[in-house]
C-alpha cells in the first residue's frame, strides 16, 4: 500500500456568517502517487476541501471547524499556511489572478523566495520545472504574453517548484479553450505517470476525468457521497443525475441502451475505447432501427438579417483576424459558432454590432449597410450577453438595472415601466426586483443581464461563451433561457466550446479556424465531420464518435448526435447462444 | 445537527500579510484600479475645456474602503506607477504623489471614535500650512489681491474648513448609514472635502513651480469650482455603486474601512 | 497592449547596469534642485543635460519628441502669461522699477491691444518651462533604464518594506487586466445603447462614471481570490526572504551616490548663501 500523503479525518466546516456546513463529516485518505479526482456540482464543497488541504480553510477565512487534516504529518491548524505551502502546491481556476509576478521566472521563484530557498537552488530549479510543463525558454516573458493553456501550465510549474508532496488543481481547465484544456490535462497526466506526483484535481470535464484519474471522490452538499474507481462512479448514472452531475457520454449511452432494451447488454463503460469495444459487442447481438426519421432542422428563407460578403478584418498591428468570410443569417435561426480562441469568433460577432468595421468586404444588417448604423442603433436590435455578466451590471437594484438603458435612451416613463415589468416577469425575476444584482448567484446574475437586454426588445440575441466556468446545471440553465428566447421568435447566436451541450439547442453550426469559416451547415452534418473538427482541435461529443463506430460496423450512415438518439435505435435480436 | 462531528477546533490565523488591517491583495487591486483609471481622461465641458483623469474622483473612495494608511499606499502606488508608465501625463510629478497620499489619509481619518479619532489634527495642520503657503506667497510675495486669492482658493479652504469642523465626522457617519441617500450625501460632501484637501496641498507646489501672475488667478476663479463639482459628482456616482455592491457581496471588510 | 510594461531602453549602457539606488537618489536630488532653482540659464543647462543623458542611454528621440509636443501648448501659455502679465512679481524678485519691453501689441487691436511682452517675464517663463522639463524627463532617465526586478530589490535594499515593494510590482502585473476590463465594460455600456456623444455633460459624467463600478467591484472580488493565491504561495509580507535578483552596489554606484550628495549640498549652499540659482534676466 502506498504511503498516505494526506489524512482527512472527519472534518466539518462552516464559513463565518453562514449557517450551513459546507463540508460535512468528510473522511478521506490521499495516497502517494495517486491521481484523485474530486467531482460534484457547484456548491458541493470541492473548492473548500482543496483549501482545507493547505490550511487556508479555516485559518484565513475563520469560521467553525471540526475534525483534522494532516499533511505530511502536520495538523493544518497547528502550522502557519506559509509552512504548509511547502507540502501542498495549489493551482486555481482563473489563469489571470493566480499569476502574481511580472515574468515567468519571477513567478516560479516567488514561492521559493518566500520559503527562503537559496538563490542558487531557485535558479537551478526554474529550468527543471519549466521543462516539466514544456515551457522551456519562456523565462523572461511577461505572463500576459502567454496563452490561457500556457498560463495554467506556468501556474503548475510554479506550484511544482517547491517540490510539494501534493499538487492540488481546482478546475484548472474551466476557463480554457479545448486546445488549452488538452495541454493542461496532458501535462498533469505526465506529471503523475512519469514523475510520480500525487495529484488532486477538481474538474467538470467528465470524459477526461474518466480517462485520467485513478480514483474519484464525489461530493454533494458537503458530504462525501461516494468514493471509488471512475468505472464505479461514472457508471452509476442514477447517482450522478440525482446530484446534477453529467456522466461521460459513453456511460450515459450504454446506460440508456440497457434501460431501453430492458436487458443488461453490457457493463456500462466510462472511457471511449471501452465504449467502442462495447459497440462491437452490441453490433453482434442487436439490430439498429435506422428507418425512423431523425428530426430535420427547419428551413429558413426570406431576406437575411445579417449578410456578410468577403469580409476581411486586419487589426492595427497588422494581424489578419478574418478573411474570406461570407455568410447569411436569417430571422429566427439558432446558430452556434465554434472554434479555438483566436479563430475569429468574437471578431466576427463584433462586426454584427458595429464595434468593428470591415477592412474590406461588406456586412449588411436587415438589408442596410453596417456603416449606416451607429452602435446605439444596433444595440436596440441586437442584444449581446458577454461571457462575464458582471461587466454588464452597473446599478444597485435588479429593477434599476433592467430600466437603466431604457431610461438613458429616453423612452417615455410608461414604456419603461411596461417593458421593465415584462422583462422581470419573463425572466422570473419579479421577486428579486429590489435586490442588488451582485447579491444573487452567478446564474441569476446572467438572468438579470438577459432581462436588461430583453427590455430593449432586440430581434437578435448573441451569447458569447455563456457556459464557460459554469457547471452542467448552470450551463443548461442559461441555454434553456436561450431556447425560450428562440421560441419567442428571436434569432439566437451562441459561441461556446462545449459542443456536447448544443445538439438539443442549435440548428446550424459555423466552424471557424484561423480567421476563416471552415464549415457552415446543419449541426448533424457538421458534428459528423470529425476529421475537419479534429484539424482545428475540436472534439465532437462521444455519442457522435460512437455513432460513427457503429456506422463503420454495419455499413450504414448513423448520424446520431446524442446518447438518446443512439440508444433509441438499438433493437435487441433474439438472443443468440 | 450534533451527530458525531466531534469537538469543535479552535481556529487561529497563524500569520499572513496585511497593511494596517487591509489584506495586501485589496491594496494591490485598488492601486491597479487607480492606475487604470489614470488613463481614462474625463473631458468635462467647462469653459476652458479642462480634462482630468477619472482616477481623481476615486482617490477619496480608496481611503474610505481601505482606511488611512492602506488607502494612502494604494493611492500613491497607483499614482506613481501612472507617472512611471507615462511621465508626460504629469507636469509636476511630486504634486500628484503628495496629493494621492493626503487623499488617502484624510479620507481614512474621517472616523467618529477609536484610537484614530485625533488623526485629523496633524492632517489639518498640514492643510492649513499648505493653504497659508499658497495664498500667503501669492499675496505677500507676488502681490495678488486679497479677494482673488480667497476666491481662487475657495475649494482649498472650504475643503480644509469642512475637514476641521465636525462635518468630517458627519461624513463618516453618513457613509456608514443604511440609507443609500445619506451615503450618497456623505460621498458628495466627503469628496468635496477630501478632493479639496488634496488640492490644497498641491496648490503651493504647483504655484512654486509655475508662479503664475494675478491674471491667471482670476481666470481660475470660475474654473476650479466647476471642475471640483464634477469630481464630486464622479465620486458620488462611483461611490454609491461601489458601496452598495460591496455590501451586497459581503466581502471581508478591511479593519479601518468606513462604509 | 502597449502600456503593459515600462518602456525600457534597448541599449545596454553603464546606466542600465547601475543599481536602482543611485538612480533613486539622482531622481530625488535633481527634482529638488530643479524645484528650487529659478535661474533660466541654469535650469536650461540642467534640462539639456537630462535630455542628452536620456538620448545617450537609449531613451528614444520619438518619446522625448512626444513629451515636447504634448507640453508645447502649455509652454506657449506659460510664455505668454509670464511675458505679458508677470510684471509685479518679476519686479519684486529682481528689485527693479521698470521692465525691458520685448515688443508691444498695437493699441488699436481688439481686447489685447496695448499689451507689452517684457524680457524679464519672458525669461521667467523660460525658467518654468525648463523646470517642468527637468521634473518630467528625470523620470524616464531613472525608470526606463531599470528592470522592474531590480527596482523591487533596490527598494527593499533601501529599507522600503518588501510588502510595499511587492504591492508596487503586483499592481503593475494586474493593471493590464483591469485596463482590458475597462474596454469590455465601456463596450458593454455602448451595447446597452448608450451613445455618450448625444448626452449633456452632467448626464455623460453620470453614465460614464458607472464604468468604474463594475471595475472596482470585480477587482475587489478578484482580490479575495488573489489573497488566497498569495497565502498558498507562502507569502507572508516579511522582508526576510530570499531574492533571485541581486542588488549590489559597485564602485560606479558609489561614485554616483557621492556625486549626487555633493551636488545636492553644494547647490543648496550656493543658492542659500550666494544666491546662485536665483532668478535673473540675461537681457
Amino acid at each position: 500500500m502506498a504511503k498516505k500523503i494526506a489524512v482527512i479525518d472527519n472534518i466539518s466546516y462552516m464559513y463565518p456568517r453562514s449557517e450551513n456546513f459546507v463540508l460535512d463529516r468528510i473522511s478521506l485518505d490521499i495516497y502517494g502517487g495517486e491521481f484523485l479526482g474530486l467531482i460534484g456540482p457547484t456548491g458541493a464543497g470541492k473548492t473548500t476541501l482543496c483549501l482545507a488541504l493547505n490550511g487556508i480553510v479555516p485559518q484565513f477565512y475563520g469560521g467553525r471547524f471540526y475534525g483534522s487534516v494532516q499533511i505530511a504529518g502536520l495538523d493544518t491548524l497547528h502550522y502557519p499556511i506559509s509552512k504548509l505551502a511547502r507540502y501542498v502546491g495549489e493551482v486555481f481556476e482563473d489563469p489571470e489572478t493566480q499569476l502574481v509576478a511580472t515574468s515567468v521566472q519571477n513567478e516560479i521563484a516567488f514561492a521559493m523566495e518566500n520559503l527562503k530557498f537559496h538563490r542558487e537552488e531557485i535558479l537551478a530549479r526554474i529550468p527543471e520545472v519549466l521543462a516539466a510543463v514544456r515551457l522551456e525558454g519562456t523565462e523572461l516573458k511577461h505572463p500576459a504574453e502567454l496563452s490561457g493553456g500556457q498560463k495554467q501550465r506556468l501556474a503548475i510549474a510554479a506550484a511544482l517548484a517547491v517540490q510539494p508532496d501534493l499538487l492540488v488543481l481546482d478546475e484548472p481547465t474551466s476557463q480554457l479553450d479545448p486546445v488549452g484544456a488538452e495541454e493542461v490535462f496532458a501535462t498533469v497526466r505526465e506529471l503523475n505517470r512519469n514523475l510520480g506526483k500525487t495529484i488532486v484535481m477538481v474538474s467538470h470535464a467528465a470524459e477526461e476525468m474518466a480517462e485520467f484519474v485513478d480514483r474519484l471522490a464525489f461530493l454533494s452538499h458537503g458530504r462525501l457521497i461516494a468514493c471509488g474507481k471512475p468505472e464505479e462512479i461514472y457508471s452509476d448514472i442514477e447517482l450522478l443525475t440525482r446530484n446534477d452531475l453529467r456522466p461521460p457520454q459513453v456511460a450515459s449511452t450504454f446506460y440508456l441502451i440497457n434501460q431501453k432494451t430492458n436487458c443488461k447488454v453490457t457493463d456500462v463503460p466510462v472511457r471511449l475505447d471501452e465504449g467502442k469495444n462495447a459497440i462491437v459487442k452490441i453490433a453482434k447481438m442487436a439490430e439498429f432501427d435506422l428507418s425512423s426519421p431523425l428530426p430535420e432542422p427547419p428551413k429558413y428563407s426570406g431576406s437575411p438579417l445579417f449578410s456578410v460578403k468577403d469580409l476581411k478584418y486586419v487589426y492595427h498591428d497588422g494581424t489578419e483576424a478574418l478573411r474570406n468570410i461570407s455568410l447569411d443569417i436569417c430571422e429566427g435561426e439558432y446558430v452556434l459558432i465554434i472554434g479555438q480562441n483566436g479563430a475569429g469568433k468574437s471578431t466576427l460577432v463584433k462586426h454584427f454590432l458595429h464595434l468593428l468595421s470591415p477592412t474590406s468586404g461588406t456586412v449588411t444588417v436587415a438589408g442596410k449597410d453596417l456603416e449606416k448604423y451607429t452602435v446605439g442603433d444596433l444595440a436596440r436590435r441586437i442584444g449581446y450577453i458577454a461571457q462575464n455578466p458582471d461587466y454588464q451590471i452597473f446599478n444597485a437594484t435588479v429593477e434599476e438595472e433592467i430600466s437603466f438603458a431604457l431610461k438613458n435612451l429616453e423612452f417615455p416613463a410608461e414604456i419603461v415601466k411596461e417593458r421593465t415589468e415584462f422583462s422581470l416577469e419573463s425572466m422570473g425575476l419579479t421577486q428579486f426586483r429590489n435586490r442588488h444584482p451582485l447579491s444573487l448567484p452567478k446564474g441569476d446574475r446572467a438572468r438579470v443581464v438577459i432581462a436588461a437586454i430583453l427590455a430593449m426588445e432586440p430581434e437578435i440575441i448573441i451569447f458569447d461563451e455563456p457556459t464557460t466556468g459554469q457547471d452542467y446545471r448552470g450551463a443548461r440553465y442559461i441555454l434553456d433561457l436561450s431556447r425560450q428566447l428562440h421560441k419567442m421568435g428571436k434569432t439566437v447566436i451562441v459561441i461556446t466550446h462545449h459542443l456536447y451541450l448544443m445538439p438539443e439547442y442549435a440548428e446550424r453550426v459555423i466552424v471557424m479556424g484561423k480567421g476563416t469559416i471552415l464549415m457552415d451547415g446543419p449541426i448533424r452534418d457538421v458534428y459528423h465531420q470529425t476529421e475537419l473538427l479534429g484539424s482545428t482541435f475540436l472534439t465532437p461529443p462521444q455519442a457522435v464518435l460512437l455513432s460513427q463506430e457503429l456506422g463503420k460496423l454495419n455499413g450504414h450512415l448513423c448520424p446520431f448526435l446524442t446518447p438518446e438518439e443512439l440508444s433509441d435505435r438499438v433493437v435487441i435480436k433474439e438472443r443468440q447462444v | 445537527m450534533s451527530v458525531d462531528r466531534g469537538e469543535e477546533r479552535k481556529v487561529e490565523f497563524l500569520g499572513g500579510a496585511s497593511v494596517d488591517g487591509a489584506p495586501v491583495a485589496y491594496v494591490i487591486v485598488l492601486a491597479a484600479v487607480v492606475l487604470a483609471l489614470s488613463f481614462i481622461p474625463f473631458s468635462v465641458v467647462v469653459a476652458a475645456g479642462g480634462s482630468f483623469p477619472m482616477a481623481q474622483g476615486i482617490l477619496p473612495l480608496v481611503g474610505w474602503i481601505l482606511g488611512p494608511i492602506a488607502g494612502a499606499i494604494a493611492n500613491v502606488v497607483g499614482t506613481a506607477l501612472a507617472i512611471f508608465l507615462a511621465p508626460h501625463t504629469a507636469s509636476i510629478p511630486v504634486m500628484n504623489i503628495v496629493g494621492a497620499i493626503i487623499a488617502g489619509l484624510a479620507a481614512g481619518s474621517m472616523v467618529t471614535d477609536g484610537p484614530r479619532k485625533r488623526w485629523w489634527i496633524p492632517i489639518s495642520v498640514v492643510l492649513v500650512i499648505s493653504w497659508l503657503l499658497y495664498v500667503g506667497r501669492g499675496i505677500l510675495v507676488n502681490g495678488v489681491g486679497l479677494w482673488p486669492a480667497f476666491a481662487q482658493s475657495f475649494i482649498d479652504w472650504s475643503g480644509t474648513l469642512l475637514f476641521i469642523l465636525p462635518t468630517r465626522v458627519l461624513v463618516g457617519k453618513w457613509l456608514k448609514s443604511k440609507n443609500m441617500g445619506l451615503v450618497a450625501a456623505g460621498l458628495f460632501l466627503g469628496t468635496w472635502i477630501v478632493a479639496g484637501a488634496y488640492h490644497a496641498v498641491q496648490s503651493p507646489i504647483a504655484y512654486w513651480v509655475l508662479n503664475f501672475p494675478e491674471e491667471v488667478w482670476y481666470i481660475l476663479i470660475p474654473i476650479l469650482p466647476v471642475e471640483h463639482l464634477f469630481r464630486c459628482l464622479i465620486g458620488t456616482v462611483i461611490g454609491t455603486g461601489v458601496i452598495a455592491g460591496l455590501r451586497a457581496i459581503g466581502l471581508v471588510k478591511p479593519k479601518h474601512a468606513i462604509y | 497592449m502597449a502600456m503593459m510594461k515600462f518602456q525600457t531602453v534597448e541599449r545596454d549602457s553603464f546606466f542600465t547596469k547601475l543599481d536602482f539606488r543611485p538612480k533613486l537618489l539622482m531622481m530625488t536630488v535633481i527634482s529638488i534642485v530643479a524645484f528650487v532653482w529659478e535661474n533660466p540659464i541654469m535650469e536650461a543647462t540642467l534640462a539639456i543635460l537630462i535630455i542628452v543623458s536620456c538620448l545617450l542611454v537609449g531613451v528614444r528621440w520619438g518619446y522625448i519628441r512626444t513629451v515636447l509636443l504634448i507640453m508645447s501648448p502649455f509652454y506657449v501659455i506659460l510664455l505668454l502669461t509670464h511675458g505679458f502679465f508677470n510684471v509685479d512679481q518679476v519686479k519684486t524678485v529682481l528689485g527693479i522699477q521698470q521692465l525691458k519691453p520685448m515688443f508691444a501689441i498695437p493699441k488699436n487691436w481688439w481686447l489685447i491691444g496695448g499689451g507689452t511682452m517684457s524680457w524679464e517675464g519672458f525669461f521667467y517663463g523660460i525658467n518654468i518651462i525648463f523646470k517642468t522639463l527637468c521634473l518630467t524627463l528625470i523620470i524616464p532617465l531613472g525608470i526606463f533604464t531599470t528592470e522592474v526586478d531590480n527596482m523591487i530589490v533596490g527598494m527593499v535594499r533601501s529599507r522600503i518594506p518588501y510588502k510595499i515593494a511587492f504591492i508596487f510590482s503586483s499592481t503593475l502585473r494586474f493593471f493590464p487586466l483591469l485596463f482590458q476590463e475597462i474596454q469590455n465594460i465601456i463596450e458593454a455600456q455602448r451595447l446597452r445603447g448608450l451613445a455618450m456623444e448625444k448626452m449633456g455633460p452632467v448626464k455623460r459624467v453620470r453614465v460614464y462614471s458607472k464604468v468604474a463600478i463594475p471595475l472596482i467591484l470585480g477587482a475587489m472580488v478578484k482580490s479575495q481570490q488573489l489573497e488566497v493565491v498569495l497565502q498558498s504561495k507562502a507569502f507572508s509580507g516579511d522582508s526576510d526572504r530570499t531574492y533571485i535578483h541581486q542588488s549590489i552596489l559597485r564602485w560606479l554606484d558609489w561614485v554616483l551616490i557621492v556625486f549626487f550628495l555633493v551636488f545636492f549640498v553644494v547647490s543648496l549652499v550656493l543658492y542659500i548663501w550666494f544666491g546662485i540659482g536665483r532668478f535673473f534676466s540675461p537681457v
